[in-house]
């Protein structure tokens, strides 16, 4: 049986994700924010088929101590029962803030989470993975585009701007699986990013408070079902040989933009090992 | 510069804590939260390489604060600037509310900032100038019904502020109230400033500027500051209006956006 991890799995895309992957077979480890719905995800998702295992783990994942307990929690359960493998991380939990906010760590809350949680889990889970030959699937975004990293003020305390921290963070999610390929292709992890579209989810309306709140309820009624995704991250999870491109949409490759560099993914991954205080190493020992 | 900050793992704390990290400065941190103490540190120390040390301590407690100080003189330690951040309201009408709770309010938010700030006002570098924050609030502008105690609280560090401003002055002590409107510090805040619609977003200034504008303020001249010239439109048109008609309006107004929202605890600011 293979195993997927996912985070933000208690709804929207990662919920739609977690069923059809139950549906291959997959045994499900998920990550919830909301206690609540972490408990009714977890009863629905076991109940769609006879021989469904899932079990959704409560986290605050964007509290850098949140990831490392999960994280235990989760090598814990791959030790007991899947040989120490994970065959798929999909970092797919995301936020959109209003207003300039900060993790615990003094860190504004949508850098932290849409990518320095999905950093450091990856981080956490990098020899189970390689154990597997696994999949690392990141959820971008369009938005991505027409957009640079502001690397002398990452968490945008100098003018903070919706758009802007999210579009950001979105990057940081491509050059990320970029930096992941250039290192541990070798190794046999491969990662991607899945662009979803506008889907019809409830980011907009967590905790954001504000503008966004108004616009992204407008907005979302334009978008598909989180079913649509979802067939594009089960293609990436069971496409063999695992597909070689770095992007995907609609379960086909896309453009994306010209700032995902070599030069700039070895820089956002010196400042996130940093701000995470890890170091990738050069060769995953197992 | 060494920098003293009370409060400093909640949201305002925390954005205060960065403005000074991202300026170099050295920190000594202190709340009553060890592990979000523990958390900030490392952030700071990851981001800008700064010198931070931290002790949790229940500021409301005289022997905290001393045990506290004993650590602070045992290193010898003196400071440059004190940013009282730290305080905490209960929402919600004054008989709604436990009457500890409301006497709680009034003792971390005067008593204790008055405790930390004679100890490290005390403990200041000579011949040095001196950088004393108070965060007080806009409620500190009005007579709030629904929040009487914590608007009364902040008025008293408003005044306390306008008078040590001038006690000290030839001490070489610069003095700043800070008066924000709401502020996205945490999930309660937040859905806090959305309960209250149009107003509690107009009347919001963001994080990151708030304290940019207050240390460069605090370096420069002290005084009072109210961030946004929104919320200094209506804290000057207060001032024009009786009192009463002020507490009438604001009574109107939270009492519609309590009713929207379930009264929840946080520290730290609005």
């Amino acid at each position: 049986m293979k195993t997927a991890v996912i985070t933000g799995a208690s709804s929207g895309i990662g919920y739609a994700t977690s069923a059809e992957l139950i549906q291959k077979g997959y045994r499900i480890i998920g990550i919830g924010r909301d206690k609540t719905r972490c408990e009714e995800s977890e009863h629905l998702l076991n109940a769609l088929s006879s021989n469904a295992k899932a079990t959704i783990l409560q986290a605050d994942l964007m509290q850098q101590r949140e990831v490392e307990r999960v994280a235990t929690e989760i090598s814990q359960l791959l030790e007991q029962e899947n040989e120490n493998k994970l065959d798929v991380l999909i970092n797919n939990a995301g936020c959109v803030r209003s207003w300039y906010t900060t993790t615990e760590e003094g860190y504004e809350q949508q850098f932290a989470l849409n990518h320095l949680a999905s950093f450091l889990l990856t981080y956490r889970l990098l020899p189970q993975l390689k154990r597997a030959q696994g999949r690392v699937i990141m959820t971008g975004s369009e938005s991505h585009k027409h957009m640079r990293m502001h690397w002398n003020d990452l968490m945008l305390t100098r003018g903070y701007n919706p758009l802007t921290a999210y579009k950001q963070s979105k990057l940081a999610n491509i050059l990320f699986a970029k930096g992941l390929n250039e290192r541990y292709l070798n190794d046999g992890i491969t990662s991607y990013v899945v662009d979803p579209g506008l889907v019809c989810t409830d980011i907009g309306c967590k905790n954001t408070g504000g503008l966004v709140d108004w616009i992204w309820k407008l907005r979302k009624k334009h978008g598909c079902q989180p079913e649509v995704p979802a067939k594009t991250y089960v293609y990436l999870c069971e496409t063999q040989p695992a597909p070689r491109e770095l992007y995907y949409y609609f379960c086909k490759p896309n453009r994306y933009s010209c700032q995902v560099t070599h030069e700039n993914a070895d820089k956002l991954f010196a400042a996130s090992e940093k701000l995470c205080g890890i170091q990738y190493p050069a060769r995953i020992k197992t | 510069m060494n920098v003293f900050i009370t409060g400093a793992s909640g949201g305002l704390g925390r954005a205060l804590a960065n403005e000074c990290g991202k300026r170099g400065y050295n920190l000594f941190l202190t709340d009553i939260n060890a592990q979000g103490l523990k958390s900030i540190q490392l952030g700071l120390e990851r981001q800008f390489g700064v010198t931070v040390t931290t002790a949790a301590c229940d500021l409301t407690s005289d022997e905290s604060v001393d045990q506290l100080l004993e650590t602070i003189d045992a290193y010898g330690i003196r400071f440059d600037m004190l940013l009282n951040v730290a305080g905490l309201d209960f929402e919600g009408g004054f008989l709604e509310r436990a009457r500890r709770d409301i006497i709680r309010i009034i003792s971390l938010n005067n008593e204790a900032t008055l405790r930390i700030t004679h100890a490290v006002l005390s403990r200041r570098r000579e011949n040095h100038p001196f950088y004393l924050l108070f965060t007080s609030s806009l409620a500190s502008m009005y007579p709030m019904p629904l929040k009487a105690t914590y608007a009364a609280s902040k008025r008293f560090l408003l005044d306390i502020a306008v008078a040590l401003r001038e006690e000290l002055k030839d001490k070489q002590v610069n003095v700043l109230a800070l008066c924000p409107g709401g502020l996205a510090t945490t999930r309660e805040a937040m859905s806090g400033i959305a309960a209250q619609g149009f107003w509690g977003g107009a009347t919001t200034n963001p994080l990151e500027h708030v304290s940019r504008q207050t240390i460069n303020r605090l370096l420069h001249r002290g005084g009072v500051l109210v961030p946004g010239a929104l919320n200094r439109t209506l804290t000057f048109f207060g001032k024009l209006l009786p009192r009463r008609w002020v507490a009438a309006a604001i009574y109107h107004r939270w009492n519609k956006a309590q009713k929207a929202w379930s009264p929840v605890e946080f520290s730290a600011g609005r």
